[in-house]
């Protein structure tokens, strides 16, 4: 591969300098003539049909000009891959805060006061609450047509007369047998909370419908496509319709994928004939926006005598709330993690979403694989200490290596696990003496791509030479403008200066899944890429027209056309631009698509594939922790996070992303925790639901270990999610190393250290947990 | 009732009750988008400004407490292409991913360097605790105020 030039170097971000100088404009600081502010009346019920609802009184108050309920939508429902959730709640409320009516008022004031006048009555229905509940056998039902949702049965398999939306299973070889086999079996049971994302931009919106029926959203989103198909079924219109525009973004973290307000927002602006802006409350943000899945995980594994992972069970239940938003997403794609990143023997592994009636659940930096992991790596550091192996080599010895097969049996290569265990167990100190109440851990980290995901670009050189890139990628934060722009550069042969990536408009970007799953610098980075290698292209032939020369006997580097070996005979990349114009009647325009034509859906019934997601990601991560065994408090000491990232874009932009990850998983691992009573969120502030400050987080070392994709663009990964998922295991297995308690619920607070000292000294240290209910392998 | 604030050096007349939050008067009534709105509940840090030089979160300060005192917003310590040390400091640092925190923190950064032109690690983390940021994990935050805490130190600013 020729040196690389552009990518690779840490260069600045170009939004940078409005966002330090307050400028930057994000869909909250928008304004429009006659603008009119929208509010949202929720439901007080957990599970109840709406009997009556009367819209009169608030109708009477000055300053009100438009009042919608459910009815007044189409039949229309939307979700990722099952399409079960309308815009506003329409005959049932399935959650406590699920929109029932909003107003358009004047102000924000009015419009609250407007929606309290409104008069509703419910009939309160038998409601589920956890997996449990949700899953026992006489459970009321949150949706009985279910399986007249429109789905993808590739992604999602509900179970009939179930709270079941999605079902996903794995299986090799004859696990029961394996583990009879195995000379030790360990049998663990885990649990994990709600995390909110809290985005410090709140969802917001701006909607505007036109007389003549197209619409204009404004959207703090991650996807402005989804949002677009969102809002059109929401809204019965057609696509070209709805226009998504998306303003600067504060913070996503997989809470801003599908819409909240933006079709409630468009319709009462229809009502009304102004624009209306919506935004939620920081409360409403807890109450009424998804939260990452809390789980419910069993795991059984067996070690041979030479302890390798012989036989490895798992049955992982996520509660996903009223809708799915992406539970079945994040439910298949922790199928394919149920084991880690380990070669297991024979295996099976079901996940299942399950509907409960509290506020949905949906994507969330790492898309289940936190949840999966907190329980894969905690389980891994019990099997190691029943077997007397040292943990380090027990994942050593069972590490995914290239030529591996994973648990859908897809054949792997670019693996770096191994190199990122080392890496971190050399950095943290493994194996070198700890003071006391001190304790170190070691764990792995696995996260796969989403599937199917389809990218699409365009590179267009202006008239002066200029290059912009056109795509529906939003700038959440993570610098995937900027990553797309070196990309575009390095692969046309300009300076990194001369490439200016659009922000989103549905208008004119071509299709794009969206800023989800890692997927902005991986999919859409090979869509820009093959964009700039067509535009290249177009420009070599311009050229070659003017200089008289082959196409092929000619060069463009550092924005030079010339013919090789003839350097006099040459053409500014400017010239070449403008002669496009001149001589050819239009601009150099280059397209370039993401397809995953090898991705084959997994098996139904033992979920194998020879390619069942584009790409996997691997790392490692290493903690330091003193644990202060009178109060229960954890002091993280030192962090390292040792990702593969292929080949970095931008390292500086990469390091941030781990810092930023690891940052929330220290959260998720050791504060951060939605608490429900009946359905109800108890805390849904920030000063009940803390998120770490900046005191509560340690220096973070990050390494990028750089094992390039064979498959991409200069070999680049994306790493914005992987450092959130090691966190909590490492911690927990941190805490037993230090005091010897085993954890198994998160997060990982003062009360739970107390109690599990407590219990360690009525029953002393190794306790196994023990399982209650039955195991039922089939 | 209008209120005279003196924002960014220059006095303002706005026609605004009083009782209104500090943070409302300055967007919606001077159009001065930089201080965010992120909780309004004195717990993010977003709306950050400084009050006589002190930090103050601006969705908890009543307008009328500022009248007749100097307000700086992030719009306010830096015109056209110069920006203040700490300002670059955050963009060559990378301390910047969505940047919904910056001005807040930006502005905490400028009142604890005025306080302490040396701040150690500690300092900055804990001067900073009530600046939210979900993006960064703080680290290149805290890296970037030690950096614009050394160049002003070598005379790199004149804002200081
Ligand atoms: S908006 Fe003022 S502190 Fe959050
Ligand atoms: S950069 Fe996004 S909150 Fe700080």
């Amino acid at each position: 591969m020729p040196e690389l030039t552009v990518v690779g170097r840490p260069v600045v971000r170009k939004d940078l300098f409005r966002k330090a100088t307050g400028s930057g404009q994000y869909t909250v600081d928008l304004e429009l003539p006659r603008q009119l502010h929208g509010k949202v009346l929720r439901s007080p019920f957990a599970h109840a049909r709406i009997l009556h609802l009367d819209p009169g009184p608030a109708l009477k108050l000055p300053g009100v000009l438009a009042v919608v309920t459910g009815i007044d939508f189409p039949v229309g429902y939307w979700g990722s891959h099952i399409k079960d959730q309308p815009p506003m709640a329409r005959g049932v409320a399935r959650y406590i805060g699920e929109p029932v009516a909003a107003v358009a008022a004047v102000d924000e004031e009015v419009a609250e006061e407007a929606c309290q006048r409104i008069q509703v009555e419910y009939e309160p229905l038998p409601a589920v609450y956890t997996i449990e509940e949700a899953l026992a056998a006489e459970a009321p039902l949150l949706h009985p047509d279910l399986l007249r949702y429109e789905r993808n049965p590739q992604v999602c398999r509900p179970q009939a007369n179930s709270n079941v939306l999605n079902h996903t299973r794995i299986r090799r070889g004859e696990v029961e047998a394996a583990l009879r086999r195995a000379v030790l079996v360990e049998e663990g049971e885990y649990r994990t909370q709600a995390q909110e994302h809290v985005s410090l931009e709140p969802s917001a919106c701006l909607a505007r419908w036109e007389r003549d029926g197209h619409l204009t959203v404004w959207s703090s989103t991650q996807c402005p496509f989804i949002v677009r198909e969102d809002v059109a079924r929401s809204l019965g219109v057609l696509t070209h319709r709805v226009r998504v525009i998306v303003p600067d973004v504060g913070g996503g973290f997989g809470g801003k994928v599908h819409v909240r307000l933006e079709p409630i927002a468009a319709l009462l602006s229809q009502r009304a004939g102004r624009p209306v802006k919506m935004v939620h409350t920081r409360y409403e943000e807890f109450i009424a926006s998804t939260v990452r899945h809390p789980s419910w995980i069993r795991l059984r594994a067996g070690l041979d005598a030479e302890g390798r992972l012989s036989g490895w069970q798992a049955e992982i239940y996520f509660d996903t709330g009223a809708y799915s938003d992406s539970g079945e997403m994040v439910s298949w794609q922790t199928a394919l993690g149920g084991a880690g990143p380990y070669r297991v023997g024979d295996v099976a592994i079901d996940t299942y979403a399950v509907y409960t009636n509290k506020v949905p659940a949906g994507a969330f930096r790492g898309m289940g694989w936190p949840q999966v992991m907190w329980a894969v790596e905690s389980h891994l550091d019990r099997l190691a200490r029943r077997a007397g192996i040292d943990p380090v080599e027990l994942r050593l010895k069972n590490a995914l290596r290239d030529g591996d097969e994973t648990v859908t049996g897809e054949r792997l290569e670019g693996v770096g696990l191994v190199e990122c265990l080392q890496t971190a167990a050399e950095a943290i100190g493994w194996g070198k003496p700890r003071p006391a109440g001190h304790g170190r851990a070691v764990v792995s980290v696995m996260k796969s791509s989403a599937p199917n995901s389809t990218a699409s670009a365009v590179v267009k050189v202006n008239e002066d030479g200029a290059v912009q890139v056109v795509t529906g990628a939003a700038e959440i934060g993570t610098g995937s403008h900027s990553a797309l722009a070196q990309i575009c550069a390095e692969a046309l042969g300009v300076s990194y200066e001369a490439v200016e990536v659009t922000a989103p408009d549905t208008a004119y970007a071509p299709f794009d899944r969206g800023a989800v799953s890692d997927r902005t610098t991986f999919h859409l980075g090979d869509a820009v890429y093959q964009a700039a290698l067509m535009a290249r292209r177009q420009l070599l032939e311009v050229a070659a027209a003017r200089l008289e020369a082959a196409v092929e006997d000619l060069e463009l580097e550092d924005g030079i056309l010339s013919v090789r070996g003839v350097p006099e005979r040459r053409l500014s990349f400017r010239e070449a631009a403008r002669l496009s114009y001149v001589r050819h009647g239009g601009p150099i325009l280059g397209q370039g698509r993401h397809l995953e034509e090898e991705i084959v859906p997994l098996h139904p019934e033992t979920g194998q594939s020879p390619r069942a997601c584009s790409h996997y990601k691997f790392g490692a991560q290493a903690v330091e922790v003193a644990v202060d065994p009178e109060t229960g408090m954890v002091q993280v000491e030192q962090v390292v996070s040792g990702h593969d990232c292929g080949q970095a874009v931008n390292p500086l932009q990469v390091e941030g992303q781990i810092q930023g990850a690891v940052a929330q998983g220290l959260g998720y691992a050791l504060m951060e925790e939605m608490r429900f009573e009946a359905g109800q969120v108890t805390n849904p502030t920030l000063m009940d639901y803390p998120v770490p400050t900046a005191p509560d987080v340690p220096p973070i070392r990050a390494i990028a270990v750089e094992v390039p994709h064979p498959h991409s663009p200069f070999g680049v990964k994306g790493v914005g999610e992987p450092g959130i998922i090691g966190v909590a295991p490492a911690i927990g297995n941190a805490v037993h190393d230090a005091l010897g308690i085993c954890l198994s619920e998160l997060p990982l607070t003062p009360e739970r250290i107390l109690r599990a000292l407590e219990q360690a000294g009525d029953s002393r240290p190794g306790s196994r947990t023990e399982i209650p209910a039955p195991w039922d392998p089939e | 009732m209008a209120l005279n604030l003196k924002v960014n050096g220059r006095s303002e007349w706005v026609e605004m009750d009083p009782s209104r939050p500090l943070l409302e008067v300055l967007r919606e009534g001077l159009g001065l988008l930089g201080a965010r709105r992120g909780c309004e509940t004195s717990y993010c840090g977003a709306c950050s400004v400084l009050l006589d030089g002190q930090v103050v979160h601006a969705c908890t300060v009543l307008a009328g407490m500022a009248d007749g005192r100097e307000v700086t917003t992030i719009e306010g310590i830096s015109s056209g292409e110069a920006l203040h040390p700490v300002q670059s400091a955050f963009i060559q640092a990378g301390a910047i991913q969505c940047g919904y925190c910056t001005p807040g923190m930006v502005l905490a950064a400028i009142s604890l360097l005025q306080h302490e032109p040396n701040p150690t690690e500690e300092q900055i983390r804990q001067w900073i605790r009530g600046n939210l940021c979900r993006c960064t994990g703080y680290q290149k935050v805290v890296a970037a105020i030690a950096e614009a805490a050394a160049a002003l130190g070598r005379g790199g600013g004149n804002h200081a």
